[in-house]
């Protein structure tokens, strides 16, 4: 028999707030974080790119003693600040039986990328003989699940899932199915990304999808996406348990689908991620009308979002006009690897609050986008269950669904 | 103490692991002082640039204290000593991350 899966502790660092408390704040408020690049020397090569939605205010000296963050590339930094919120705000108590076969999740597209590149800077530019020599420990994708590992000594199964923009979604997925199916006691599970270096504006850059202002997501006047950073990460228990000690529990997590599309490499399509929500629906065992809340993959690019429009369509008939479908990457950019952590942060305290977060940036209706965008102002409504879309470059697609206790 | 390398290990030392450089002499063990093998990578790496030496993997696994690190420098630095043309090193390569 499967358990139910109860979500008893959030953290988060994100461009809208440092911590749980105040990135709920601005999300409730759809208050924007997208701003001017800070954080790179945008002189230093001609860059369209302008706008990003960083992580502002961060001091590693707060969280890491004796130089320690100088060996953690700041993805990792963000994914331990993230999963000790987390822990914290889930009062558990790590016995040795929970340390011992707790598992750890995460997700992140580009794991720590900023340092190896930090090192071609030394090589190529610099001209010196050798680089960092934590340049390798930093750069592995596996950096975040390792050092919450070592930090918060739980010690069971432990890895990163990198699946681009559906990384963190497939890891919250699979982390929910091991506490589920009774294979671990407790999870943490989220995904963390930072990724402003030149090299990756550049790189993104190339590929043209970056809106040169804002991004407005299902808006007619959209012209691409925002890139973001941070951290988000949540600890799972079974349900029965998390009551049995009378934990705060945020929703239920109860469902994941997940496919692929076999199409193109960059091209959305509509019946992958149709698949995938009804996937995540069936696994669910959720009805359609159920579904009160969807927040969207929702990039803000011309091609993201009337095709997934479609795809909600397809999947929810005529209820799809009752869904409250919202983007917060308007809010908080696209993080990569770690929207989806964000995004169910979002989700998760949408139904715990009855307050569903916007679609900011939001000026004209598409044709092309006919759904219910919540613009610009949150919207006060409780809702039964929600989906939370991430859909990745390559075609990989992954759905979560959340339930409101 | 009149020793510059000692002195600048000494810095190099308290800047990496952020302890204060009177917490530090040349009798000073390592590893009671909780400074594990990454530190010592990182260390040795800061020293490298700093003195425009390699130090070969051979002699950092003698490394107890300070002082080892001191008396090996001196070594390396009495065997080829810097060339007089070597530029600077103005900005510390790596963590700095110099990129951005």
């Amino acid at each position: 028999m499967p358990r139910r899966v109860a979500i008893t502790g959030l953290g988060i660092i994100s461009p809208l707030g440092l911590n749980l408390a105040d990135t709920w704040k601005s999300l409730s408020e759809g208050r924007s974080a997208i701003g001017p690049i800070t954080s790179v020397n945008m002189s230093r090569v001609p860059m369209k790119i302008q706008n990003g939605a960083e992580v502002r205010g961060y001091d590693p000296l707060q969280h890491f003693e004796g130089g320690k963050e100088a060996y953690i590339d700041r993805f990792a930094q963000f994914s331990i600040v993230a999963a000790r919120e987390a822990v914290r705000d889930s009062g558990i108590t790590l016995t040795p039986e929970l340390r011992e076969q707790g598992a750890i999740v995460c997700g992140s597209a580009v794991g720590g990328q900023a340092a190896i590149e930090a090192g071609f800077e030394d090589l190529y530019v610099q001209g010196r003989g050798r680089v960092h020599p934590l340049t390798i420990p930093k750069t592995m994708a596996n950096a975040g699940a390792s050092h919450i590992s070592m930090d918060l000594g739980i010690a069971g199964p432990a890895y990163t899932i990198s699946t681009a923009c559906s990384s963190s979604n497939h890891a919250i997925g699979q982390a929910f199915h091991l506490v589920r199916d009774g294979a671990a006691d407790m999870a943490i599970t989220g995904g963390s990304e930072a990724l402003f270096t030149i090299g990756m504006l550049k790189a993104w850059e190339a590929m043209r999808v970056i809106a040169p202002d804002t991004c407005r997501p299902f808006s007619k006047d959209r012209k691409g996406m925002i890139l973001g950073e941070g951290g988000a990460m949540m600890v799972l228990e079974p349900m029965e348990a998390a009551k049995a000690r009378g934990a705060k529990i945020y929703a239920e997590i109860c469902g994941f689908g997940m496919t692929a599309d076999a199409h193109h490499l960059t091209q959305p399509a509509v019946h992958g991620p149709a698949r995938a929500m009804r996937a995540a629906l069936g696994d669910a065992g959720l009805q359609l009308e159920q579904i009160g809340y969807i927040n969207a993959h929702g990039t803000g690019t011309p091609g993201n979002d009337p095709v997934e429009t479609r795809a909600i369509r397809e999947v929810f008939g005529p209820h799809a006009d009752k869904i409250g479908v919202s983007s917060t990457k308007s809010l908080h950019g696209h993080a990569l690897g770690a929207a989806g952590a964000i995004e169910a942060v979002a989700t998760i305290l949408a139904l715990h609050y009855g307050i569903l977060p916007p679609t900011a940036n939001y000026t004209e209706r598409d044709p092309e986008c006919d759904l219910d965008y919540i613009p610009n102002q949150a919207r006060a409504a409780q809702v039964e269950a929600a989906l939370s879309n991430s859909f990745a470059f390559g075609g990989l697609n992954a759905v979560v669904a959340f339930r409101r206790v | 103490m009149g020793d510059e390398v000692a002195e600048k290990v000494i810095a190099t030392l308290a800047s990496v692991k952020r302890i204060p450089a009177d917490q530090i002499n040349l009798d000073s063990d390592l590893r009671q002082m909780g400074i594990d093998s990454l530190d010592v990578f990182t260390l040795l790496f800061e020293l490298e640039n700093a003195f425009q030496i390699s130090i070969p993997d051979d002699d950092v696994r003698s490394i107890k204290t300070v002082n080892d690190i001191v008396e090996g420098i001196k070594k390396l630095l009495a065997a080829a000593p810097p060339k007089p043309d070597a530029p600077p090193p103005d900005v510390p390569p790596g963590s700095a991350a110099p990129v951005n």
